[in-house]
């Protein structure tokens, strides 16, 4: 097969991912890409292959098969520099816990180069609007898992990437990070062909944000493209995304049963 | 529900510690490429191991320790020359083999006991429907658990081996000693876990907390390091038992009578008959019974303290720390390598583990050069004394090499996903040991500068061995890096990967060492040279781009 030449100005492109743990296949021949200034949300049950997808794009997990660009850069070959370019918020917030949140974005910045003068000042400007001022001293493992959130997050914008990658971003987060945060990622991804890609199983975010979705069943991407594309492959004009979703993974079936089965017991 | 279940109960966050000590998965390690069934077996076996590495270690000093009781105080020139009685000999012998018991056994505590807090394993039975006494029990037995195979041995080798060279009594008498000594080490292991969650864990950045914290941690491990700092002070200690023995003043004998594991160490003497059999007054039996009865009865007080205390550690709520100052908003970020530098020392500032392996090489020289100042006869004398501080200082300091790559597991997950070269972490975790040698070097020379005749040979010695220190460095974080990318990270940490860090390790003291076995037969240049051709070699090995 001919190699498709890389193209600089798509932010992510994945072809053709194959990811396997052991026997299991987390991830089945998945390809997508995404465009700039855009937010693509990846809609998935429980053990769907979205975190295996996104831990393939940041470099996290070795994928059996396929190949993962970021700004044309491939992963496997160029992943320094791909990394470069990329704001990760992991799915559980794990992170260094005997250092502080001050001492983890220092760390961070160095890892970065970042100057001392930009880093300090987007680090005031983050720990200011997400009220993190009077935990920035504290050790990170006495802090709150929506605090050690808000410190991922900020990290993941410290050194203002040109992707975003966030896996369930919104975990454990209060309502008014919540807010800044979903505001901050539209107005970044509408600046300077930035793209943004997040996993969520949360229907009522990625029909709030996402300029396209794509639906991850069981490894394999079953459906991907607007709200209003999604409705029309589930033949179903008026559906919320929940009712697309479930359609178009089938996991539909049996529900009123299961339901019944609850009410019984 | 009785002991039965509470044994049962505990099978299970056991096995979480287990698994988390070899995966750390809560601590942001990924799951190796294996299949998901066989990781539980292996985080099983993998401790079953360490604890039989621990195990073994032990049971061999424990050997030793009864050899050397065999041959007695004519077993080396250098033991002769203290001129020791057979009985004092013997009860500075097993002194030595008991502080050493402890002080392994608390090392070993030390290294798994973050892991344990951190595990979660216990709080997960508070919410179930068990009654007080039983979750106390089970607490008690998971605790005990992660000690059963060491602490196990040193109550069977210690008594064998001490009736086997001094006969069947001084070995019933040898029993009290040993249970002490496993009821102590678990004592402190318990009480230096629950400091380290209240101060140092929950410790404040900035505004000089870290030197303050260091001094906590500092205070916490010196006894911790009684096993080498018994070693290092060991000539000391014969000379003062010898003067003791020949009539010296009273008092310094009533104060090793008095001094743990002292007591207990003479009751084998007291036993045995013959050239080893202790003789002593009346007035001197009544204080040696009372002592030791004393120590025998705070272990027994410590060992039902411990268990009606270990579910309390593991229910302690979350560090809090104290309010503080203002924030900072200043970031002052450092180039990669120095990054991880900082960011190590940081992790071990508030991670006792850590901070031990740090500090037991810097400790150690600390010893050494004390005991020189102190007590070495002659010039020549400070200065091999000194020579020999700063070999400790290297070969400790390249051991426990793969021990630092460890601290790289936590967040391990995150740490991947950042542009971090492999070249820039093994250079910053190389600088980490180099420094500990350097330091440690330093402190010697600072130390015993009034006695050592030569200065500038002293130093030479400690530049001519650097260059290996650093090659031994890079070889082992090479080794390691390789072995993460093809296998997953393997050294969670010491307790449960201690095969790992053993395989790793020996290569990187065979390098260490070679420069310091030249220096015997070809002097500094032999040394140097040696020393500098490992470096050429190990550091393009280890440091060549690759993928990260």
């Amino acid at each position: 097969m001919a190699e498709r030449p890389a193209d600089a100005t798509v932010p992510l492109s994945i072809e053709d991912l194959t990811v396997d743990y052991g026997e299991r296949r987390a991830v089945d021949g998945l390809s997508l890409a995404l465009r700039p200034g855009e937010i693509y949300g990846l809609l998935g049950s429980n053990g769907a292959g979205k975190s295996s997808t996104i831990r393939s794009v940041v470099g996290l997990v070795r994928p059996r098969s396929g190949r993962v660009r970021v700004f044309g850069l491939d992963t496997s070959v160029d992943a320094l520099r791909a990394k470069e370019r990329i704001g990760y918020v992991p799915e559980t917030s794990l992170l260094y816990e005997a250092l502080t949140p001050r001492e983890f974005l220092e760390f961070i910045a160095g890892v970065r180069r970042l100057p001392a003068a930009a880093a300090s000042e987007r680090m005031r400007a983050y720990a200011l609007a997400f009220r993190l001022e009077s935990e920035l001293e504290e050790p990170i493992a006495t802090l709150s898992s929506g605090t050690r959130q808000k410190v991922l997050i900020i990290a993941a914008f410290l050194h203002a990437p040109h992707l975003l990658v966030l896996d369930e971003p919104l975990n454990a987060l209060d309502p008014r990070s919540v807010r800044i945060v979903k505001d901050l990622l539209v107005r970044y991804a509408a600046s300077d062909g930035r793209a943004v890609l997040f996993s969520t199983h949360t229907m009522a975010v990625a029909e709030e944000l996402c300029h396209r979705i794509g639906i991850l069943d069981r490894g394999v991407l079953r459906a991907e493209g607007t709200l209003d594309e999604l409705r029309g492959r589930a033949a179903h004009g008026d559906a919320t995304l929940e009712e697309v979703f479930l359609r178009l993974t089938q996991e539909d079936e049996g529900l009123p049963a299961a339901v019944a089965l609850l009410e019984g017991s | 529900m009785g002991w039965r279940d509470a044994w049962r109960l505990s099978r299970a966050p056991f096995t979480e510690v287990s698994f988390q000590a070899i995966y750390a998965f809560r601590q942001g390690n990924l799951a190796p490429p294996d299949p998901a069934r066989t990781l539980v077996p292996r985080a099983r076996r993998r401790t079953a191991q360490s604890k039989a590495l621990v195990g073994f270690v032990l049971g061999l000093i424990a050997l030793g320790g009864g050899v050397l009781l065999r041959a007695g105080p004519g077993a080396s020139s250098t033991l002769a020359a203290y001129a020791l009685p057979p009985a004092e000999y013997d009860a500075g012998v097993l002194t030595g083999l008991l502080s050493i018991d402890v002080a392994l056994l608390w090392w070993t505590g030390l290294q798994v006991l973050p892991t344990f807090l951190a595990s979660g394993a216990l709080p997960v039975l508070e919410t179930l429907p068990i009654d007080e006494t039983t979750l106390r029990r089970t607490a008690s037995i998971v605790y005990l658990r992660l000690f059963d195979v060491p602490a196990v041995v040193v109550l069977v080798t210690t008594p064998l081996f001490v009736g086997l060279a001094l006969g069947p009594f001084a070995g019933v008498a040898a029993v009290p000693g040993a249970v002490t000594a496993v009821a102590f080490a678990l004592a402190l292991s318990f009480v230096t876990g629950r400091f380290f969650v209240r101060k140092i864990q929950g410790s404040r950045g900035g505004g000089g907390r870290t030197v303050v914290r260091w001094a906590h941690l500092l205070l916490w491990l010196v006894p911790a390091v009684a096993v080498l700092g018994f070693v290092s002070a060991g000539p000391v200690f014969f000379t003062v038992l010898s003067r003791a023995a020949s009539g010296g003043p009273p008092a310094i004998l009533e104060v090793f009578e008095a001094a743990y594991p002292f007591p207990l160490a003479m009751l084998p003497s007291l036993a045995s008959s013959g050239a080893h059999g202790l003789s002593l007054d009346a007035g001197e039996r009544a204080e040696l019974a009372v002592t030791s009865a004393g120590y025998f009865a705070l272990a027994v007080y410590a060992s039902r303290w411990l268990l009606g205390s270990v579910r309390s550690v593991a229910r302690l709520p979350t560090a809090v720390s104290e309010p503080g100052p203002p924030p900072r908003y200043e970031l002052r970020p450092q180039t990669p390598s120095l990054a991880i530098l900082t960011k190590d020392l940081r992790t071990a500032s508030r991670t006792p583990g850590y901070a031990f392996l740090i500090l037991l090489p810097i400790l150690d020289s600390v010893a050494i050069g004390l005991v020189t100042l102190a007590d070495a006869p002659s010039h020549a004398a400070a200065q091999s004394l000194g020579l020999a501080a700063v070999v400790a200082a290297a070969l400790l300091a390249t051991f426990f090499g793969p021990a630092f790559f460890s601290i790289e597991v936590l967040a391990y997950s995150y740490g991947r996903a950042l542009p971090l070269s492999n070249r820039s972490v093994i250079l910053g975790k190389a600088a980490l040991i180099v420094m500990i040698y350097l330091l440690a070097g330093l402190i010697v020379l600072g130390i015993t500068l009034v006695r050592v005749p030569a200065p500038w040979v002293f130093a030479g010695f400690v530049a001519a061995e650097l260059p290996a220190v650093v090659a031994a460095a890079l070889l082992q974080l090479g080794i390691l890096f390789r072995w993460a990318q093809a296998r997953g990270v393997p050294v969670p940490n010491l307790y449960a990967g201690a095969w790992s860090a053993l395989i790793v390790a020996l290569p990187g003291l065979a390098v260490a060492s070679a420069p310091l076995v030249v220096y015997g037969w070809l002097g500094f240049v032999g040394m140097a040279a040696v020393s500098l051709g490992e470096l050429a070699v190990c550091a393009p090995l280890t440091l060549r781009r690759r993928g990260p």
